[in-house]
């Protein structure tokens, strides 16, 4: 009979928790560039000018979005080891009151008060079993949810990068002939299409959903709606930058 | 919540009383003192150190003809698995399901439906002798509800801190 292994299941969802800072580094990546490139076609007419301020666009990206992501785990991770910690003197301070409250919570899930009572007198005699299960139970707390900072401001900062090459590179490798042409765009927006809806299609996979094509669907109109918008701003804002709709570069 | 002077409300509740259930009216108790303490439930943490407490005592309190009542929320087959649970206990334990009991002496906590940790004990004839009540995460101190009965007995005034071999106060000290 095979046995279900809690342990590979909980490395499992641990890497899996880095998923937040792939999706959002990538979509953001991803999008980030496509609405540059889509902006700035709109209000600048040389190929390589463009190139430039979405490869730069990119680094600053990669950079802010890595140190984004560094700071805000950083933050989640001090407050949360500080309650970590009062929890712990709390325990150490007041036991009963610690187990009556863990008792309470049990109740409150759903345990009868005697067995409540078992399960917590049970707990009692490991005090590390019973400080972990009064953190979840009690506070809502968990020492695995407690990231690696560093991690995921470089997981966040590659992912960017990474998405910022699906519409840069079809773009640099399908260059412009003139103002009106827009085959680089277009193939870099068809590029960001396809990648967003496979972002949306792998998410939906891995939350096990049945219709993964509609959260591909939907992953795709969300982004790619900022990207239409991104581009309708860049047709806006091309007469301020005067010179009939092409921006003066220094030699 | 009653005070001292108060008639203490009677009662003829289910119990908890020599690991069965039976019964038990106010009325039945013959002793000269009855410590009557609530306390909010059984198969808790806090509670059990004062119900233990109460009954490593029972001795020193019958010495002093006080009987020991206990009160819960809970129902006598509750408190007969809990005081299993804690070793057997020697005295009753009413089972006040519903609270009316508590409600009576003015202890209910009626948002949670449990008893205040309140003691009370009662004289010979059934008036309220001393009354007290603590918050829901502090545990009473069994050696001073048997040092307020031994003063009651005594039937002096006893100053702060007066134990039976306490000297007599001075005269400056009785007044007020």
């Amino acid at each position: 009979m095979a046995v279900f292994d809690s342990s590979d299941k909980k490395r499992v969802i641990e890497r899996l928790s880095s998923i937040r800072e792939v999706v959002f580094g990538m979509q953001d990546g991803i999008l980030t560039t496509a609405g540059v490139l889509a902006g700035l076609s709109g209000a600048v007419s040389i190929h390589r000018q463009v190139v430039l301020a979405a490869l730069a666009s990119t680094a600053a990206g990669a950079l802010s979005m890595g140190a984004g992501a560094y700071l805000g785990t950083r933050a989640e991770t001090e407050v949360l080891s500080t309650e970590l910690e009062r929890t712990r003197e709390r325990a150490a301070a007041e036991p009963y009151m610690l187990r009556e409250r863990l008792l309470h919570e049990l109740e409150h899930e759903g345990l009868s008060r005697e067995s409540s009572y078992r399960v917590v007198q049970l707990l009692s005699s490991a005090p590390q079993a019973l400080l972990s299960t009064a953190e979840v139970k009690m506070y809502g707390l968990s020492r695995q949810a407690l990231g690696s900072a560093a991690v995921d401001g470089l997981t966040m900062g590659v992912a960017f990068l990474i998405g910022a090459v699906v519409p840069l590179l079809p773009f640099i490798l399908v260059p412009s002939a003139g103002p009106s042409d827009y085959r680089g765009l277009i193939a870099a927006m068809a590029t960001t299409a396809l990648a967003l809806f496979a972002i949306g299609y792998f998410q939906g996979w891995l939350a096990e959903r049945r219709r993964r094509w509609l959260s591909g669907l939907h992953f795709l109109a969300v982004a790619m709606g900022a990207a239409v918008a991104g581009y309708l701003i860049g047709l806006a804002i091309a007469p301020l930058g005067g010179g009939g709709g092409s921006i003066p570069v220094a030699p | 919540m009653l005070k001292p002077g108060d008639t203490a409300p009677a009662f003829d509740l289910p119990c908890a009383i020599d690991g069965r259930e039976g019964r038990l009216r106010l009325a039945q108790i013959d002793s000269d003192w009855v410590v009557l303490f609530f306390y909010p439930h059984d198969f808790s943490f806090v509670c059990p150190t004062e119900v233990v407490a109460f009954n490593k005592s029972r001795d020193a309190f019958a010495a002093e003809r006080a009987s020991i009542v206990a009160a819960s929320v809970d129902d006598a087959a509750t408190h007969v698995r809990w005081a299993r649970e804690l070793g057997g206990i020697g005295y009753p334990l009413l089972a006040d399901a519903g609270g009316e009991l508590a409600r009576a002496y003015g202890v209910l906590d009626e948002r949670e439906g449990l008893a205040m940790r309140a003691t009370f004990i009662l004289d010979a004839g059934r008036m309220i002798a001393y009354a007290v009540a603590c918050p829901i995460n502090i545990g009473r101190s069994v050696s001073e509800t048997l040092r307020v009965v031994r003063a009651l007995r005594s039937g002096r005034m006893c100053p702060a801190d007066w134990q039976p071999d306490s000297p007599p106060p001075a005269r400056s000290d009785t007044a007020g």
